[in-house]
């Protein structure tokens, strides 16, 4: 079921925390919203479920205008960021909640709860209460619960957060291949952009309640529109070098380094730009050549990750497959892939 | 671990002490006093021997013949009446018969002792016969004796020659002082008055309990609890009112709405009605009135109580079931209230406890009227112990009522806290020794 946010609007008393929003999710679409703490993502899905009233715009769900539903009447599954499990009810009962309001037989209820149960592997937590869970336990009953009802709408809240490593993997591909299967429209709220990159159609990055880009994960790992989403996408993280505009070239420092770039020209001399380099186009292959110093050094495994100071001050970050002959403090000469970096205007804006 | 144990002693040692002094002492000398008659009759500290009408009543099942014998006056003729004689100095002649011919004799009444003595040879007159027959009347009734064996010599001397058991039987009935006795409870297990008060009291104390001090008080805590915030709060305050009005105040607030001038005799006057005292018109108003004028105090403490236990309820959990598809009522029923188990749990025994010993505001509207209608037992407890109009303050059975009060309270306690099984409300202490 397709959802859609039209010119939606929410302030707590005067605080204004989301204005004129426009988003449209797919029907069977898994859509990740991301974006720094406090941007207004959970208002927003609060706002989709129908807990918080938007102060203005609309809310429709396929073509039925929900904005003045109440929850009851939505049929949207949500896993709070808090879980919201009921403390007095066994994990059984909690799972069963939405079910048993809805008044089905309990040898029903008991036998979905048992099929669910079993999906996120709680199977034999059923008869305990939420105090006696781990909180990557409470979080899968959280989810069962949430699915339990077959919603039209699936809210995840950071639905992951808690979970070790090897099981957040395991829930990444079992919450896509629900979604998948079942077809429900699901937005997924995440701090984690590896998270909204494996398992979302697209993703929208918001910033102070504003979505600045909406595209699918590699578009918006090549494409991005502004430095904050470049910045916000990519582990490592991008880096950025601050310079100005010389005749279709980015010029760094006084008589540093000059890239020339086709997206600067047009540019006036001396504008200040800044440009953003991935990790991975700085390193060994590429077109231009550049000095610097190793001031930091780190093996993740398979990879290595150097932090190169250039001659000016600024820092460039550069993955490689491992090597050992670099260390800390030795002088390298590598070569950045220009094609691949992004230029972008004082305020952010890409060139 | 051990000295965290010792510490633990010593930390409880003042809250122990507290107990002891205010709850377990008072509770001691309620059950002693409660195995005494102790009243206004027999005083606080030891009595005397009297054969008093009473103590005769009391014979008369068990030695009626003494019982008729001691309460006849009794006339002998012995050596005391005759020095007394003597000293009257009347003929000398009456002293020496009587001496001579009637030395010890007994005359169950003073009619047959005149006979004698009008027939002694001085012939005394009407006058001196009446004189001298007082000298020898050795009734023991309404005399007091200081001790057992003064009584036991004045009976022995009128001619009742008793075994140590009928001794024993009639000490018992003549001792004026409080004496040790389980008499109290038979009397509460076996009048029909108290049947009647304690029939009273479970009706007020349940009644009361259930329609106000929990139900009435959830709903006005659960309406509030889904009111906007300053609805609730101006409708929490009013509901508070009759909890911080001084009860003297707010009872007389009830008598001027239920007076026949008061505020319902003027309304329903506009109808026709003539006035009357709607408070103490019936029974039934009189329970009324009662069970309104409690409650209403005790729904604005559960209120409090529910509304903040309420409020402790993460907002979160009412958003989720919210979502799940609960209406209102499931939210209560589902959420709400299996998370106010303490808090109702707390209440019903508070309240249970304070309905049942509390009587004030009874006093002050109804005085337990009209009649005994609205007599409950700690109200009884007070008029028979400490306030009544006979003024026999019965303090051994205002004792054994109250100490009836506080069995039913641990009972009922032990009973609640099974019914909301208490052992599953409390969690393990996070810390463990
Ligand atoms: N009930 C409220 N009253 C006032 N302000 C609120 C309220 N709820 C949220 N806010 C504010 O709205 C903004 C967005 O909050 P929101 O919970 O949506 O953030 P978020 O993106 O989910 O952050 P996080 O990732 O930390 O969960 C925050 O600045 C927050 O302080
Ligand atoms: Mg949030």
């Amino acid at each position: 079921m397709r959802i859609l946010l039209d010119k939606f609007s929410k302030s707590f008393g005067s605080t204004k925390v989301i204005e004129d929003m426009e988003l449209e999710v797919g029907s069977g679409e898994m859509l990740a919203l991301l974006g720094p703490s406090g941007c207004g993502k959970s208002t927003t899905l609060f706002a989709v479920c129908g807990i918080h009233r938007p102060t203005s715009g609309r809310i429709l769900f396929g073509d039925r205008d929900v904005t003045n539903l109440p929850s009851q009447e939505r049929n949207v599954g949500v896993v709070f960021q808090s879980y919201a499990l009921y403390p007095h009810m066994t994990v059984e009962e909690n799972i069963g909640f939405p079910l048993m309001v809805k008044r089905v037989a309990a040898a029903d209820i008991k036998k979905q709860v048992a099929d669910i149960a079993a999906l996120v592997h709680i199977a034999d937590l059923l008869g305990r209460r939420p105090a006696q869970l781990s909180g990557g336990q409470q979080q899968r009953v959280a989810l069962a619960r949430a699915l339990i009802r077959r919603p039209d709408v699936l809210l995840l809240d950071e639905p992951l957060a808690n979970l070790d490593a090897k099981l957040r993997l395991e829930m990444r591909s079992e919450i896509r291949r629900l979604q998948k299967e079942t077809g429900i429209t699901a937005i997924l709220v995440t701090h984690d952009q590896v998270e909204a990159m494996s398992m979302c159609d697209r993703i929208a990055i918001m910033k102070s309640g504003e979505i600045v880009q909406i595209a699918t994960p590699s578009q918006m790992y090549n494409d991005p529109r502004t430095s904050f989403v470049a910045s916000f996408l990519g582990n490592p993280p991008i880096s950025f070098l601050k310079g100005r505009a010389e005749q279709g070239a980015f010029v760094l420092g006084e008589n540093g380094l000059r890239l020339p770039l086709s997206a600067l020209s047009g540019i006036p001399d001396g504008t200040s730009v800044s440009l953003g380099v991935r990790p991975e186009h700085f390193g060994t292959t590429g077109g231009i050549p550049i000095d610097g110093k190793v001031v930091f050094a780190e093996t993740q495994g398979r990879e290595n990750l150097y932090d190169v100071v250039l001659p000016d001050g600024s820092v460039l970050r550069s993955i490689q497959p491992v090597r050992d002959d670099v260390k800390m403090g030795d002088s390298v000469r590598w070569n950045l892939d220009s094609a691949s970096a992004f230029v972008f205007a004082e305020d952010g804006r890409r060139l | 671990m051990r000295t965290s144990r010792t510490l633990g002693l010593v930390m409880i040692a003042p809250a122990a002490i507290m107990i002891f002094l205010f709850f377990l002492m008072p509770v001691m000398l309620t059950a002693i006093f409660a195995m005494t008659n102790m009243s206004t009759a027999t005083g606080i500290s030891g009595g005397a021997w009297q054969v008093t009408q009473g103590a005769i009543n009391r014979l008369k099942t068990d030695m009626p013949e003494l019982a008729t014998g001691i309460a006849e006056p009794r006339f002998v003729i012995d050596e005391e009446g005759l020095a007394a004689l003597e000293g009257l100095k009347l003929k000398a002649g009456f002293t020496t018969e009587l001496r001579a011919s009637h030395m010890g004799e007994v005359f169950p009444s003073r009619r047959e002792a005149e006979r004698v003595i009008k027939a002694l040879k001085d012939r005394p007159s009407t006058r001196e016969v009446k004189q001298i027959s007082d000298l020898f009347n050795r009734s023991v009734l309404n005399t007091r004796f200081e001790t057992r064996d003064d009584l036991m010599a004045s009976l022995k001397k009128l001619g009742f020659t008793l075994t140590p058991a009928e001794q024993e039987t009639v000490s018992k009935a003549t001792y004026t002082g409080w004496v040790w006795t389980a008499e109290n409870f038979r009397i509460l297990a076996n009048s029909p008055d108290m049947a009647q008060i304690f029939l009273n009291t479970a009706f007020y104390v349940s009644v009361t309990l259930l329609l106000f001090n929990v139900t009435y008080a959830l709903f006005l805590a659960i309406t509030t609890h889904y009111m906007p915030a300053s609805t609730a709060s101006v409708f929490r305050a009013i509901w508070l009112l009759p909890r911080i009005t001084p009860v003297v105040i707010y009872v007389l607030l009830w008598k001027w709405l239920t007076w026949d001038s008061g505020f319902i005799s003027m309304f329903m006057g506009q109808f026709g009605y003539p006035p009357k005292n709607y408070l103490l018109d019936s029974a039934y108003n009189a329970w009324f009135f009662v069970i309104l004028i409690n409650g209403f105090i005790g729904a604005s403490m559960g209120m409090l109580v529910f509304s903040s236990a309420i409020k402790a309820i993460p907002q979160t959990q009412f958003h989720a079931s919210e979502v799940d598809g609960a209406s209102r009522w499931q939210q209560v029923r589902h959420i709400i209230l299996p998370q106010l188990r303490w808090p109702i749990l707390f209440v019903t025994c508070y309240q249970t406890l304070s309905l049942l010993a509390s009587f004030n505001e009874i006093l002050l509207s109804t005085r337990g009227g009209p009649g005994k209608a609205t007599e409950v037992w700690s109200l009884a407890a007070f008029h028979t112990a400490l306030n009544n109009y006979t003024g026999n303050l019965e303090y051994g059975l205002g004792a054994a009522m109250a100490l009836v009060l506080v069995v039913v309270g641990i009972v009922l306690s032990l009973i609640y806290l099974r019914i909301f099984r208490y052992d599953t409300l409390i969690s393990k202490p996070l810390i463990e020794d």
